[in-house]
């Protein structure tokens, strides 16, 4: 059983209970000239996650476990855009890489160095949470899924959300700090605090070489 | 119904986005005011957190609750627990929980930790629920997952929520999440809130108002009071019935 050294306490799965989910590692979020860097945020904040997940999808490859990416966005004709969202400016206007966050445009797609392979799992979300009006949930029980380890952008939003909607569905979230990022460090930071905070309430937390670590010293499924 | 809410003078803008809002339309939500979470004995207590902390948003909210019942608002208040044979508790939750030392079923000073039923569960007299008032209980951080909240809500025509209670990091925050996501227009109150780290409370107010408010606004409950305007009719004040 592979078990990786995390705060607050070491972090356990089997080979065919686990996960891998990567949140909405897009070009509206990630590209300089997208969307994300339109709104004033500095875009190199995430762009350092990329290195280190992509070495981390190679090895979970590697190993035949499930990765699952997810995207934001909406419909071109914005109807499950809530207007309150909408009203907040930028969502399906016209950006450097298409309509920003609308499905099928250039802008809302995964970005090249993580592009899922053939046969892994892109579930599309409208709100920041992976689970909400998704199929997530049955994409998980069909895999036999217990364990997550939750990567992606950003820490704060995204990723945290999804943390604690899996958390009350009773999952167990292992999220590596080197494999998400926030615009703003501060909230990289507390992010990662609040996930282990108080014994663990949203989860785990580690870094990538860790868990590497621990997969590899496995033997190959 | 008898007055609007809005506009606040909130942080990053003035809520609610479409300028102002009938009180039929909107719900305050008290969010795990109970013994439990802000009481002497209960298991924020046990695990050796500071109570005052918590309790710190209970004079604001009950002043609040006493301003929003005027007005006839609907208000909700939730109470995180499980049943007392632990069928809904997740396995790495009561784990989690014992860990910390404070295992969830177990028996503290104020009854079986988090269990429904037992006097730590219940709300704490300061901001207790009145008859007729909606009690959702969940078994975990967000009021949404599990629960009739979404069906409550829409089925009283809401569509703007403003948020109050414990703690303001993990079910205030998590709840909140949950109803942007499903399109509510949310106000977090500053005064109404607390953590058990007083940094984790302002971080996590921080993080609502980034980016345009990406998961709403924050303001305090004396700028929701300042922008309750009386419509044409008179406001039903309970000593007027």
């Amino acid at each position: 059983m592979p078990t990786v050294d995390a705060k607050p306490s070491p972090f356990t799965f089997e080979l065919d209970n686990v996960a891998l989910l990567v949140i909405d590692m897009q070009r509206d979020f990630l590209l300089p000239g997208g969307f994300g860097e339109s709104l004033g945020n500095d875009v190199s904040q995430l762009a350092r996650t990329i290195e280190p997940l992509a070495a981390l999808m190679a090895v979970w490859r590697a190993h035949n476990l499930p990765i699952i990416h997810t995207r934001e966005g909406h419909l071109p004709d914005l109807s499950d855009c809530p207007p309150s969202k909408l009203a907040r400016g930028g969502i399906g206007e016209q950006g450097a890489f298409g309509r920003i966050l609308i499905r099928g445009e250039y802008g809302h797609d995964i970005v090249d160095e993580l592009a899922p392979l053939d046969g892994e799992l892109v579930v599309d979300k409208p709100g920041k949470g992976a689970f909400y009006a998704t199929d997530l949930s049955d994409i998980l029980e069909k895999l036999n899924a217990k364990k997550l380890v939750v990567t992606g952008v950003t820490t704060e939003v995204c990723v945290h959300t999804t943390v604690r909607e899996a958390n009350d569905r009773g999952y167990d979230c292992l999220v590596p700090a080197d494999c998400v990022g926030s615009y703003f460090p501060e909230f990289q930071r507390v992010g990662l605090e609040m996930i282990a905070a108080q014994g663990g309430i949203f989860g785990w937390v580690a870094d990538s070489p860790t868990l590497i670590a621990a997969l590899s010293s496995q033997e190959q499924k | 119904m008898t007055a609007t809410i809005g506009p606040v003078k909130a942080n990053p803008y003035l809520w609610p986005y479409d300028g102002t809002v009938d009180v039929s339309r909107t719900a305050l939500i008290c969010i795990d005011w109970q013994t439990d979470f802000c009481g002497k004995g209960g298991y924020v207590d046990s695990m050796g957190y500071d109570i005052e902390l918590t309790r710190a948003g209970l004079p604001a909210t009950a002043r609040l609750l006493e301003h929003v019942r005027g007005l006839g608002m609907l208000v909700i208040h939730t109470r995180e627990g499980h049943d007392p044979d632990l069928s809904d508790l997740p396995p790495n939750k009561r784990w989690r929980s014992a860990q910390i030392g404070a295992e969830i079923g177990s028996d503290g000073p104020c009854g079986r930790i988090l269990i429904k039923g037992e006097p730590g569960w219940e709300i704490v007299p300061e901001v207790a629920p009145l008859p007729g008032e909606v009690l959702v209980d969940k078994p975990g951080k967000g009021a949404f997952y599990a629960t009739n909240l979404d069906l409550v809500l829409r089925t009283h025509g809401i569509t703007h929520l403003i948020l109050t209670g414990i703690t303001t990091d993990v079910c205030v925050h998590t709840t909140m999440r949950e109803a942007n996501d499903r399109g509510y227009e949310c106000l977090i109150l500053s005064d109404c809130t607390g953590a058990t780290d007083p940094s984790n409370h302002t971080a996590a107010l921080h993080m609502v108002t980034m980016q345009g408010g990406v998961f709403g606004c924050v303001a305090t409950s004396d700028d929701v009071i300042a922008a309750t305007e009386p419509s044409d009719h008179p406001a039903r004040h309970p000593e007027n019935d």
